[in-house]
């Protein structure tokens, strides 16, 4: 689903972001990517979504190369990867419905289509009475779960989260990866930028560890960092 | 497509509304520039029409002194016919002057006219109008020749009194004009910052770049829409109210021309504005 192959980025002020990264992420896989910050796992995400481009190497997602991708066709590209951000990313002025359905409208998809995917939608997330909510008058779980729902209701075969529970209590930390699990479990591959290390330990699911720009670790259910894990004992 | 398009007027009507004060500063200002330079094309046709008619007619006469011999007139009938620059001329005599004048002068004027005091006179058309001018030079210094009146002169001067009306005209067009256009882009740079959130939730979700763009451009084109459509009923009310006479009055034909161009360049400013802003300030 995803390959990178050789990529290395450096931004403009010299500061090298990524270092000749090779990997491979499987249909349906679920990766976490940690590391310290400045590792380089927000350009990562950034590459995935081809906001930015790599200075050497390829970057294949569902085989094809996005580097290659003309510029018109980057829209359509990023309709096949939900994001989920840190800060949640809602518009503050339109209800939860309407939040998740602007996703849908912008792409252009019919009135009917909206209708029948939001309150399905909202109904996984579990926010169907709240739909005629606003953002603000939801707590921070429940709006995170909100954007779920939004990076999620055009059944994207990639689903991208930058530190999701990032700002959330334990509780709500848990309903998220709870969520994202059962997404995972449609087929959808998901790959998680975090620094929640009781998470990462309890889940088991792949960890990529990033250090300056170079992998330095890719395990299969591993967990958030052996060194941590040394000193924490 | 049809989704889009209601999407499309929806933004842009809220667009427009939320931003009243500014679109309506943008708007006015289009609307007084364009009407100048709705006011400019009118003087413009109305001078040119009226010195094509005026061309087309236009006369020289050479008067002689009332006391000249019948040797000097018939120098000058000689000279006259003999210019290839004359097309044509009429020897008026002294008692038909004085019945010219009868019909044209005021009777306290005439009254005191005697046939003898009457200048003759030699009605000429120039074969080219331009040609008025040199006729007046060449003739005006002959012996028993009073003087040489053509109204090339006053169409001259005239012509150059309307040239620089138009040019302050258009000049102080242009700098309304530049003026609406940094409005309207201002206007719609407002319009892209106070939905800054839901332009980049739109490029996360993969709207494609037109889809995102169009609402601001239709937005610009409408204000210049609006503020030549002002600028027209305006370029009408003047047309209507105050309407120029006799050779000037202008046809309907001019005042819709004028009102077509006012519109297209209203619209014109509008796109271009908007164009501007979102290359300037929506990074897609």
């Amino acid at each position: 689903m995803i390959r990178f192959e050789h990529v290395s980025k450096t931004y403009k002020n010299g500061t090298p972001a990524l270092r000749d990264v090779n990997l491979d992420i499987e249909k349906g896989e679920f990766v976490f990517l940690v590391g310290a910050s400045g590792s380089g796992k927000t350009t990562f995400l950034r590459l995935l979504l081809r906001e930015e481009l790599p200075d050497s190497g390829r970057i294949l997602e569902a085989g094809r190369d996005i580097g290659k991708l003309s510029k018109w066709r980057v829209p359509y590209l990023r309709r096949n990867i939900g994001c989920v951000f840190q800060d949640f990313r809602l518009l503050p002025n339109k209800s939860v419905f309407d939040n998740v359905a602007f996703a849908l409208e912008v792409i252009g998809r019919p009135r009917t289509t909206v209708e029948s995917q939001v309150p399905q939608i909202l109904e996984l997330v579990g926010l169907s009475d709240k739909a005629k909510n606003l953002p603000g008058e939801l707590s921070g779980g429940e709006q995170q779960r909100v954007a779920v729902a939004r990076a999620f209701v055009n059944r994207p075969l990639i689903l991208l989260a930058d530190e999701p529970t990032g700002n959330l209590d334990p509780a709500n930390s848990e309903s998220i990866m709870a969520l994202l699990e059962r997404i995972n479990r449609t087929g959808t591959t998901v790959v998680m930028a975090t620094h929640d290390k009781a998470l990462v330990d309890r889940m088991r699911r792949r960890v990529i560890e990033l250090d300056r720009g170079e992998i330095v670790r890719d395990q299969v259910r591993g967990v958030y960092g052996i060194d941590e894990a040394a000193v924490n004992l | 497509m049809r989704v889009y398009f209601r999407y499309a007027v929806k933004e842009t009507l809220t667009n427009l509304w939320r931003n009243r004060m500014m679109t309506v500063a943008a708007i006015l200002t289009v609307a007084v520039s364009l009407s100048l330079v709705g006011a400019a094309l009118l003087l413009k046709q109305s001078a040119a029409q009226a010195s094509a008619q005026w061309q087309q007619g236009t006369r020289v006469t050479v008067w002689m002194q009332p006391n000249a011999t019948s040797s000097q007139v018939d120098a000058v009938r000689t000279q006259l016919t003999s210019s290839p620059i004359v097309k044509d001329c009429t020897y008026f005599t002294q008692a038909q002057d004085y019945a010219e004048a009868k019909t044209l002068l005021p009777k306290s004027e005439w009254e005191v006219l005697t046939i003898g005091a009457m200048p003759s006179s030699f009605r000429c058309v120039p074969t080219v109008p331009q040609d008025a001018f040199v006729i007046e030079s060449t003739f005006s210094n002959q012996p028993g020749v009073y003087r040489v009146t053509a109204p090339e002169q006053q169409i001259r001067q005239m012509n150059h009194a309307i040239r620089i009306l138009q040019v302050v005209f258009l000049i102080l067009a242009g700098v309304l004009l530049l003026s609406a256009t940094v409005l309207i882009l201002n206007t719609i740079r407002m319009a892209i910052f106070a939905r800054r959130r839901e332009v980049s939730v739109m490029k996360l979700v993969g709207a494609t770049n037109w889809f995102i763009r169009v609402p601001y451009i239709t937005e610009g084109f409408i204000q210049g829409l609006l503020g030549s459509a002002v600028a027209a009923l305006a370029v009408t009310a003047l047309h209507t109210w105050y309407p120029l006479h006799n050779e000037f009055a202008l046809d309907t034909t001019a005042l819709i021309g004028t009102n077509v161009v006012v519109v297209l360049v209203g619209v014109l400013i509008g796109s271009v504005g908007s164009a501007i802003a979102i290359r300037r300030f929506l990074e897609v």
